[in-house]
């Protein structure tokens, strides 16, 4: 799914461009999240109690490039359907749920359901053309949205200014934000976009194959030498690394930077109150949800609907490059890649990569 | 090199508490002009801009301008152990890793010293745009900070009304509402309570009363504070101390855009 390592690729050669955040502190903004998620309802509330504004974005027709990696994900899904059988005999109850989880395929059925839901909480969404992610990521660099927020990696390299990943992730897991800056992935890279998506398509991504023996490193320092996937070919020892023999690179390269998406402008996004009845109705009555958690839920929607939402400086005031580079020694230390502040220090985690305190 | 010397303890103690609660780490930039330090809050909202002026100090030097990285609970930890009268001088060596910090007390010769570690902070810097205010507020920094205490026990944000009569502070809550409105004065002879009003055009305003509240923390350093607004742009709330300020700058809270 997404692009084969990318996150590891953006950590080791742009560390600047990754930043960890509390869910908390993403109140007010706009962000158009790929749908392909379970749980909708207890999610987007948990999104909303934060003060995000979601819009979510539904798959369309998979481009054809990507009919090898379905046929995979589909192979997948039988053999996991095998194995969950398996360990239900066995009586394997952990092995049954982490089987379960990979055999759930989205049916037509089920995102009408999930629109239908959206439609009653008042949450706008958008059918994208093709694929959710690359609309993303052109809501995002519109401006009709902050971010895209997507578990794959290859928003990014569908353009998307910033990526948020785990944004849908339960609150019991407690994880961060992670956010991704397409501009400080490029300038750690010291990438053009263009060359970026090559580095994604050698990385392996959902439409092509990649050049089997060729790392994450490899990838980078190639297109750091040659620039693109044309010059790589010529200058490769093709024994060593066989270029696959029919690879269609240049339309998954075509798919990347010009995407089928429906243009942003012509789409309006706009939040509404909910629709509590129809949605007691809905959810208490066919699917069983409990009366009183939605009717609160519903509330709390409202609520956060109707209240002034907190302006942030970042939209007044321009962000200045850091000009001061202080205690360069250490900063080309390797140390400072896996150095957290202490908990202590809750706050962002791009402060506190100073020396170890006590 | 960085020294410099300042002759009351509780300065400095004042200042920390006036930024802590809102920023865990920060740069303190020193050059020939004095200490500054500019840092926002985690979630962007508000900032804290600080400036001690070189004339503060006594003596003050810095040959090369350097940024101190600061974590500030620990900071104040350090000062804490400084009494308020004690005179206390800070040192930082060029491309050292700490700062170093005494306390010297005249009374009974006692002399203690502290280096805190420093850090390398990567802040971001703003850019602040110099704003022609519609409405500048200059009143008690007590009575802010009373009106900030009372109404934050009815509603998490207030709304700030200017005319040329004078401010209102309002707020709406669940238990139901609340508003305290000053008028500007017309007699100051009471300097320090005096309500003055410069006023280009009515504003109103929402801010959130929790990061208000906060910016009171500043109190002790001044017995004035002065409240700069515009429609739709930052507050700005300064406190002026005798070598220098602390302002705070504070988002608005936006109504529905969608």
């Amino acid at each position: 799914m997404g692009i084969h390592g990318l996150s590891k690729v953006i950590g080791d050669n742009a560390k600047e461009a990754i930043k960890e955040d509390n869910i908390k502190n993403y109140f007010g903004r706009k962000i158009a999240i790929d749908a392909h998620l379970m749980g909708m309802f207890y999610r987007t509330l948990r999104m909303v109690d934060n003060g995000i504004k979601p819009v979510y974005v539904f798959d369309g027709k998979p481009p054809t490039l990507k009919s090898g990696e379905l046929a995979k994900r589909l192979q997948r899904r039988k053999e996991a359907t095998a194995s969950k059988e398996e360990a239900e005999e066995v009586g394997d109850q952990e092995a049954i749920d982490r089987f379960s989880r990979r055999t759930v395929k989205i049916t037509p059925e089920h995102n009408a359901e999930c629109k239908k839901l959206l439609q009653l909480l008042g949450i706008p969404y958008v059918d994208a053309p093709c694929e959710a992610e690359a609309q993303c990521a052109a809501l995002a660099k519109a401006g009709k949205v902050y971010a895209a927020g997507s578990e794959d990696m290859d928003t990014l390299t569908f353009g998307s200014p910033i990526l948020l990943r785990h944004l849908t992730f339960s609150e019991a897991k407690n994880m961060p934000i992670s956010e991704f800056s397409l501009k400080k992935t490029l300038d750690g890279l010291g990438f053009t976009m263009d060359e970026f998506v090559d580095l994604c398509i050698l990385l392996g991504c959902d439409y092509c194959d990649s050049i089997r023996n060729i790392g994450p490193t490899r990838a980078v320092s190639l297109i750091r030498e040659y620039k693109n996937i044309e010059t790589i070919i010529k200058n490769l020892d093709t024994n060593r690394y066989p270029i696959p023999e029919h690879w269609p690179y240049k339309d998954a390269r075509e798919l990347f930077l010009k995407p089928v998406v429906t243009d942003p402008d012509t789409i309006e996004i706009k939040w509404e109150s909910p629709n509590v009845e129809g949605l007691v109705d809905f959810l208490v009555r066919e699917k069983g949800f409990s009366e009183e958690r939605v009717r609160k839920g519903c509330e709390r929607l409202e609520k956060n609907l109707k209240s002034a939402t907190q302006g942030r400086l970042d939209s007044f005031f321009t962000i200045m490059p850091s000009a001061d580079k202080k205690r360069k020694a250490e900063e080309a230390s390797g140390s400072k890649g896996k150095k957290k502040p202490a908990p202590a220090a809750k706050g962002k985690p791009a402060a506190g990569r100073g020396r170890p305190r006590k | 090199m960085l020294e410099a010397r300042l002759q009351t303890g509780s300065l400095p103690k004042k200042i920390l508490e006036a930024v802590k609660e809102l920023i865990n780490d920060a740069n303190f930039d020193c050059s020939d002009n004095g200490i500054a330090l500019q840092a926002m809050d985690n979630s962007h909202v508000a900032l804290v801009a600080l400036l001690l002026r070189h004339e503060g100090f006594e003596p003050y030097r810095c040959d090369r301008s350097l940024a101190l990285g600061v974590n500030l609970v620990s900071l104040s930890k350090i000062l804490r152990c400084a009494g308020n009268d004690d005179i206390i001088t800070i040192k930082a060596d060029d491309n050292g890793d700490v700062l170093s910090l005494t306390f010297e007390n005249a009374e009974n010769d006692r002399i203690s010293e502290y280096e805190l570690k420093l850090m390398d902070i990567d802040s971001e810097h703003l850019g602040i745009p110099d704003t022609a205010y519609d409405a500048v507020v200059q009143m008690s920094s007590n009575e802010f900070f009373r009106i900030c205490k009372d109404l934050g026990n009815i509603s998490d944000s207030v709304q700030i009304d200017v005319t040329k009569e004078g401010v209102k502070f309002s707020v709406k809550g669940e238990l139901g509402t609340g508003s305290v409105t000053l008028m500007q004065t017309a007699n100051i002879d009471k300097e320090d309570e005096a309500t003055l009003i410069e006023l280009q055009q009515n504003v109103s305003l929402n801010f959130s009363l929790k990061y208000l509240t906060n910016f009171t923390k500043a109190t002790p350093l001044s017995t004035r504070v002065s409240l700069s607004m515009s429609g739709e742009v930052p507050l700005l709330v300064e406190y002026k101390m005798e070598a220098g300020y602390i302002r705070y700058y504070l988002a608005p809270k936006i109504g529905e855009d969608n």
